[in-house]
């Protein structure tokens, strides 16, 4: 009976792990007893570089706050830094960031696609979908010179105009898309494996995600029709037709729906996008950036990431520098608040299974 | 909401920066009362976030409480300011369970304590024993030339401004010797020309 309690740690080296962190799991047998996380293994100081940087110089790190998904980084601190210094873009940079947004959070998806179906062994999903999110980063490294971060959303609009017959290449790899996403719920989706793992596992109340502060699938995997494009709409999101798709159980199976729902979203909006593109200039008229000050003032932005509300505080001083930025997202409460509770009682083999559904990235909690 | 906010909490700075996001700047023996306030009365139930900023040169910090509402529509900024020095600030983590890693994660950027939060531990920085990272004060250079060694690096490693100056000079011979070529070529030219029209 001395040894019916062990202790396991589950990453930082971890297959199943979302990142560079770690769950200290204390089990009886396979059941999880208390689940505690731990970070601190990529603590990179961007809130504390950012603070002896020019505006523009700080711009060039955010979009590394998050490995999957940069550019929601790049959005708030464009988004922030013109709010606070007056500065409108042009409706073509708008509808090129949206489209930007849009293909992020699909080759997001299809990241999630593959941790998640990896979490369960079925791993030839994984490889299809990093197959076609690498279709995703060849229109990404066509548009901005490089694959994973872009550094593209600029304060002021966008860095370059689009490349000739770039409109007809997204539309082309859309039709692609439409066709192969119904493979993936043949495979994935509607896999009698994935089901009998992830229905009932990992559920979160309607409650208990309004009052913690939950975002994201965990939001709309239980019902509450919440997405920051509908509900305080940025760039030009109010133009634009989509659903918000939501779910009632609560469980990794309905936050992996919700996601699937969201991937279809994401292609009609984009079809809109390259139907309605505007003519005209994709950047204002900027300060050389030695002398764009921002005057003293704060805000709060917040755009819709692939995992949720992905949100920004910054305050000027009036200096060239910024005084504070603080990066709230979504994964800060969700791998602290929401996964050590719901890793307690939990099987030590769906550890893996919970925390992909919940879309945890380490690199944007110890920013 | 503004006025009554205004009388109640004996604050004029409350500013509209948005459809969706309003400020509001109050003392700190107030700023409890009002987060009840308006979650209570105008629905802002759901703790965001909290931020710290470090106005040094004021001598306080700046903590701001992100509210929003269930519907998500709109946020509420409350800011208050309390001093750098022994700051002791009551934490929110008994009405909202997000806040305890909130806190947690300022407690050790700022050196802030959060009274009555029960897991303020470390959470990224292992065994930290120096001036709170995030304070102003905290001079990132210093602390890395005074703790951290170099690398020396490849055996061609060469310091990169000597590198630059290296190419720089090359380009210049480089221009020179074609600015020369070019002036002999026409030089070499003329002469021909003279010759041809003798």
């Amino acid at each position: 009976m001395e040894n019916k309690h062990i202790t396991i740690f589950h990453g930082p080296q971890h297959p199943g792990i979302t990142g560079n962190m770690s769950v200290e799991l204390d089990l009886i047998g396979e059941t999880i007893q208390k689940a505690t996380t731990h970070v601190g293994y990529l603590h990179r100081g961007f809130e504390k570089l950012v603070e002896r940087r020019t505006v523009i110089q700080a711009f060039t790190i955010v979009c590394r706050i998050c490995v999957p998904e940069p550019d929601p980084n790049e959005a708030n601190f464009a988004m922030a830094v013109e709010e606070l210094a007056g500065l409108e873009i042009t409706p073509r940079a708008s509808y090129i960031r949206v489209m930007v947004l849009e293909l992020s959070r699909l080759a997001a998806q299809f990241l999630w696609m593959a941790g998640q179906s990896g979490s369960i062994g079925l791993y030839a999903v994984g490889q299809w979908a990093i197959a076609d999110r690498d279709l995703i980063l060849d229109l990404f490294e066509e548009l901005t010179g490089a694959r994973v971060y872009h550094m593209y959303i600029y304060p002021g609009g966008v860095r370059r105009d689009l490349p000739e017959g770039f409109l007809e290449r997204v539309s082309k790899l859309l039709t692609y898309m439409k066709k192969r996403l119904k493979d993936y719920d043949d495979i994935f989706i509607n896999n009698a494996s994935f089901k009998n793992r992830a229905i009932g596992v990992g559920i979160v109340t309607k409650e208990e995600a309004i009052n913690n502060g939950y975002v994201g699938q965990i939001l709309r995997g239980c019902g509450i029709k919440a997405d920051v494009r509908k509900d305080a709409p940025y760039l030009i999101y109010n133009e634009l037709e989509f659903d918000v798709p939501t779910q009632t159980a609560g469980d990794v199976y309905a936050r992996a729906l919700v996601r699937r729902d969201e991937m279809d979203q994401g292609i009609h909006i984009l079809e809109q996008v390259v139907a309605k593109m505007p003519e005209g200039e994709v950047m204002v008229k900027m300060p050389t950036h030695r002398k764009f000050k921002l005057p003293k003032d704060d805000t709060w932005v917040k755009v819709e990431s692939a995992r949720g509300e992905f949100a920004y505080y910054m305050a000027g001083d009036g200096t060239e520098n910024i005084r504070r930025m603080q990066v709230r997202g979504p994964s800060l409460v969700h791998a602290f608040t929401l996964l050590e509770k719901l890793l307690v009682g939990a099987e030590l083999s769906d550890v893996a299974l919970i925390m992909n559904s919940l879309g945890i990235c380490p690199p944007e909690i110890e920013r | 909401m503004f006025n009554e906010i205004k009388n109640q909490f004996a604050t004029n700075d409350v500013i509209i920066k948005r459809d969706d996001l309003y400020k509001v700047s109050v003392n700190y023996e107030r700023v409890f009362s009002l987060i009840d306030f308006v979650g209570d009365s105008y629905n802002y139930k759901t703790l965001n976030a909290i931020t710290c900023t470090d106005w040094i040169e004021d001598n306080h910090f700046a903590i701001t409480y992100m509210l929003t509402t269930i519907d998500r529509r709109s946020t509420f900024m409350i800011q208050t300011m309390v001093s750098r020095e022994n700051t002791k600030i009551k934490s929110l983590s008994q009405k909202f369970k997000q806040a305890e890693i909130m806190e947690r994660d300022l407690a050790e950027m700022y050196g802030i304590d959060f009274v009555g939060n029960k897991n303020l531990k470390e959470l990224s920085l292992e065994n930290w024993v120096h001036t709170p990272p995030l304070r102003r004060e905290f001079d990132t250079l210093e602390f890395v030339n005074n703790h951290l060694t170099f690398r020396e690096g490849r055996d061609d490693n060469v310091d990169t401004k000597v590198e630059a100056k290296r190419l720089r000079a090359i380009k210049k011979a480089e221009k020179e010797a074609l600015k020369k070529a070019k002036e002999e070529a026409e030089a070499k030219k003329i002469q021909e020309e003279n010759q041809d029209g003798k």
